[in-house]
């Protein structure tokens, strides 16, 4: 891994040990390639309520000018979340997490509170169109999907 | 009474004429350390302004800009980055020791 991305990563994490914004823990960061994230939405929101939903972030060496993969993963606990942009496996289609809409201040801190938000906001309790035939046939790994980011309202 | 200076040792710490709390947004290193590739602060490792007010690393902006992601856009604003000629000038306070 480049310096670059390490050095990046270690600024993160000690501000991520200094304190994170409510309702998002650190889990683990044992190293500078895969980090696991706790999040859970703050309002009432039916859907979401009592539920606390686990991230798990990649890095390349290339991270912060590449975006991290970022994906939810299932527990006996840690259920993934239903929304019309994340795929029963976990997969999530988001914008900002593929190379059309990153950018580089862009950190870990600020996915997770726009996966919060992405949840909070959300009223459909329902999966992406497809999502039995995308997770029984998808090999790829998210960032080599090419999502088309169409549906604007969620 | 003579006194004879046998040898001194120089120290000088690097400020960027900017507010203090402003870290490059890309690397999330203050402005007065260097960008990630860098080992000395100063002008080997400059400070870049965009017309749009936002400041970078000048090695970090530049990793940025030459993606095809970045589509010339500005990480902070998402405005075309256009660099306004060098505003900051930099200040070297130097200390010598005896």
């Amino acid at each position: 891994m480049t310096s670059f991305a390490s050095k990046r990563l270690a600024k993160e994490l000690s501000k991520l040990k200094n304190g994170l914004p409510p309702g998002i823990d650190l889990i683990s960061a044992d190293n500078f390639e895969e980090w696991l994230m706790d999040i859970r939405v703050l309002d009432d929101n039916p859907i979401y309520r009592g539920e606390v939903y686990r991230l798990k972030f990649r890095f390349s060496p290339q991270y912060p000018i590449e975006p991290p993969e970022v994906t939810f993963i299932k527990q006996s606990d840690r259920p993934i979340p239903t929304h019309p942009h994340i795929y029963s496996n976990g997969i999530i289609c988001l914008d900002l997490l593929g190379s059309q809409g990153w950018s580089p201040v862009q950190n870990v801190e600020t996915v997770c509170m726009s996966l919060q938000s992405m949840l909070t906001g959300n009223s459909k309790n329902e999966r992406p169109p497809g999502d039995e035939e995308f997770v029984r046939s998808n090999r790829k790994r998210p960032r080599d999907i090419d999502f088309y980011y169409d549906d604007n309202t969620v | 009474m003579k006194v004879n200076i046998t040898r001194w040792d120089t120290v000088a710490t690097w400020r960027w004429d900017i507010p203090e709390d402003d870290v490059c947004g890309i690397c999330q290193v203050h402005f007065d350390g260097t960008c990630p590739t860098c080992k000395y602060p100063g002008d080997d490792c400059r400070l870049l302004s965009g017309k749009c007010g936002h400041n970078f690393h000048m090695h970090c902006i530049m990793t940025w800009i030459k993606q095809d992601a970045a589509k010339g856009q500005c990480p902070m604003c998402r405005q075309r980055f256009e660099w306004a000629d060098q505003p900051q000038e930099s200040t070297v306070q130097t200390e010598a020791e005896e």
